[in-house]
């Protein structure tokens, strides 16, 4: 591993402000985000998470998908293209969060071409956690605060400057030429939380008609907050927009924006029918997708535990607790099973 | 994401508000993509400028050469498309999902049941048959709506008459002055396959239509013997992507575009989530 100090950091990221598009942890309005910066003084080094993952960068929340040209009956088609970009200072559940993204747009046939082509070109760059935040729980997920696994490099903070684990090729191409010395010494190892339980995917289904889903909805305000901030959520929608309309010339872009299963009128189809109709229902979908569709199509999970879902939601829905209950509840119906007396059920 | 360039060519009126658009691919790529595709599978039309939206392909690649779909006016983008203009260009994307498994059903007898516009899909199946008659059983097609003026492909009910080894039932909910003076059918499809009674001995069906219909020809199909296997069902879901992408139609663990949008009525059984 090799050792780089906060004077040569700074050096180095304006320079990569300079060459390409450099998105680093930076405040805006008071609210830390991911966002393009231009020098590395704009940068936030000591900060625990952005409020939104880096999702934005690889899917944006809204982006052109096609550009459509129409001259009289003629029309041509573009798709747009994607300039290269640096991500600094994501941290690991982010990484892992584009990690599991990468498995859904260009792991599987046929691939997303749009998202395939933009990711090429983005680097990551991560920064180690020193430590987790009350609402984190990543080595739940088969996470760490310093895993290097989705980086291309990551640096971790050590005295006067930070540890540099270059991971891949293609880290090493911007690592290599800065010439580092070997660090003196290990970092310090991360302070974790205790790691929560989540039910093996295979047992989730036993909790499918179970009454607690209409009960934790019953709050829900349907706010979709959960899904706009979660690293993993990647359902869109698609809508053409009209940029310019003549007689003879018009212009069009199709756009991806997202969206979520929580929302009201996500599965209506045409004639008006609502096969997921209850607030219940849209809220069990989001749950079982993470932990029991994502682990069956994707063989993963489909949360990588930031904890920015359990901060932001208006209403305290936390998915922590429903990990808990749901595990609890389960627990408890293999009991019961055995004993007949047993209350069944998370909300029996 | 990108769709392929078609020219509708033609243009012709199913039922009320129900259109056949007729589609010509302009693009070698787009020609040679949909050279072959399979009854069943589906594909997006756009209507640019608007949108687009998943559509069952009607015709087969056997036909006259063009993309055909049945169209209903439901939406903005069932709208415009309906409103374009022979010579228009649309945007066409596909073709996506299983199809039906044809190759299994050789030899078998298939009752094809199809209501409202849930018909489209299966005229490629109807037609696939009747083009290589000889390779499968009895052909008993079951034909319904809510009123005569939504039944679609009634044009073709002639050649679907007269094709050997074939019969033809049509019914409607609610028949107007016209269908009761003409003695047509009144009744659920489920009340007419109770009358037709197909036999399951070697037998498939094939269903399509909204979810109510799906239920309850798959409990009245069971009474007369079938068991789920011999089911078969193409789903419509909301979708944006087609290509297990955007998320939008799963049931369950899975999803509607690559899954499906055809199902064997047991695997649609053993889904968490129902299309009711």
């Amino acid at each position: 591993m090799k050792y780089i100090s906060r004077e040569a950091l700074q050096t180095w990221l304006d320079r990569l402000a300079n060459d390409v598009t450099l998105i680093a942890p930076r405040l805006v309005d008071d609210i830390l985000l991911y966002q393009s910066v231009s020098s590395a003084r704009e940068i936030v080094l000591d900060y625990t998470r952005p409020k939104m993952s880096a999702k934005e960068v690889v899917l944006p929340s809204s982006e052109p998908i096609l550009f459509v040209e129409k001259r009289g009956q003629e029309v041509s088609l573009t798709e747009p293209s994607s300039g290269a970009q640096i991500i600094f200072g994501l941290r690991p559940c982010d990484a892992h969060g584009i990690a599991v993204l990468d498995t859904v747009f260009v792991g599987q046939e046929p691939i997303d071409l749009n998202y395939a082509r933009r990711r090429e070109a983005i680097t990551l760059i991560g920064l180690s956690c020193p430590q987790m935040r009350e609402d984190c729980f990543c080595t739940s997920m088969g996470g760490m605060p310093n895993d290097p696994t989705h980086f291309d490099v990551l640096l971790t903070e050590v005295e006067d400057g930070y540890a540099v684990n270059t991971v891949t090729d293609k880290g090493r191409t911007l690592v290599d030429h800065l010439n580092l010395e070997e660090i003196k010494g290990e970092p310090a190892e991360p302070i974790i939380n205790e790691t929560e339980s989540v039910l093996a995917q295979e047992h989730w289904p036993d909790l499918f008609a179970d009454h607690y889903w209409d009960l934790l909805a019953e709050r829900c305000l349907e706010c979709r907050m959960c899904a706009y901030l979660c690293p993993v959520c990647r359902c869109f929608d698609v809508q053409d927009q009209v940029t310019q309309q003549g007689i003879s010339y018009s212009k069009y872009d199709r756009l991806r924006c997202w969206d979520s299963c929580t929302g009201t009128n996500y599965r209506v189809v045409a004639g008006g029918h609502n096969p997921r109709a209850t607030k219940g229902q849209r809220l069990r979908n989001r749950f079982f997708c993470k932990f029991h569709y994502f682990p069956v199509e994707y063989d993963h999970s489909g949360c990588v535990g930031c904890g920015r879902c359990i901060e932001a939601c208006p209403v305290n829905i936390d998915i922590v607790e429903v990990m808990r209950d749901i595990s609890r509840a389960f627990n408890a119906s293999q009991i019961s099973n055995a004993s007949p007396d047993a209350e069944k059920g998370v909300t029996a | 994401m990108t769709p392929y360039l078609g020219r509708l060519v033609g243009k012709k009126d199913l039922g009320t508000d129900i259109k056949l658009l007729q589609v010509e691919l302009v693009e070698p790529n787009g020609k040679a993509r949909f050279a072959d595709y399979r009854p069943g599978q589906f594909a997006f039309v756009s209507a640019l400028g608007i949108g687009e939206a998943p559509f069952g392909i009607a015709s087969t690649p056997s036909g006259n050469g063009l993309l055909e779909f049945g169209i209903a006016k439901v939406g903005s983008v069932t709208a415009a498309l309906h409103s374009l203009e022979v010579g228009e260009i649309v945007g066409v994307r596909g073709p996506l999902g299983n199809g039906f498994p044809m190759d299994e059903m050789k030899d078998k007898n298939i009752c094809v049941l199809g209501g409202g516009i849930g018909g489209a899909p299966l005229r490629p199946v109807i037609r696939d048959i009747l083009d290589q008659r000889s390779d499968y059983g009895h052909l008993t097609i079951l034909w319904a709506a809510r009123n005569p003026s939504l039944l679609v492909f009634t044009d073709e009910y002639d050649l679907w008459r007269s094709a050997p080894n074939t019969e033809l039932h049509v019914t409607v909910d609610e028949g107007d002055e016209e269908w009761k003076a003409a003695g047509g059918n009144e009744g659920l499809i489920t009340q007419l396959l109770e009358t037709i009674a197909p036999s399951p001995e070697n037998a498939v069906t094939i269903t399509c239509g909204p979810p109510a219909m799906l239920h309850f020809v798959t409990l009245t199909l069971h009474e007369l013997g079938f068991s789920l296997d011999q089911m078969w069902t193409t789903l419509e879901a909301r979708m944006h992507c087609g290509i297990c992408k955007c998320g939008r139609c799963n049931m369950g663990d899975k999803f509607v575009c690559t899954d499906g949008p055809v199902f064997r009525q047991d695997e649609v059984a053993g889904f968490l989530e129902t299309y009711l």
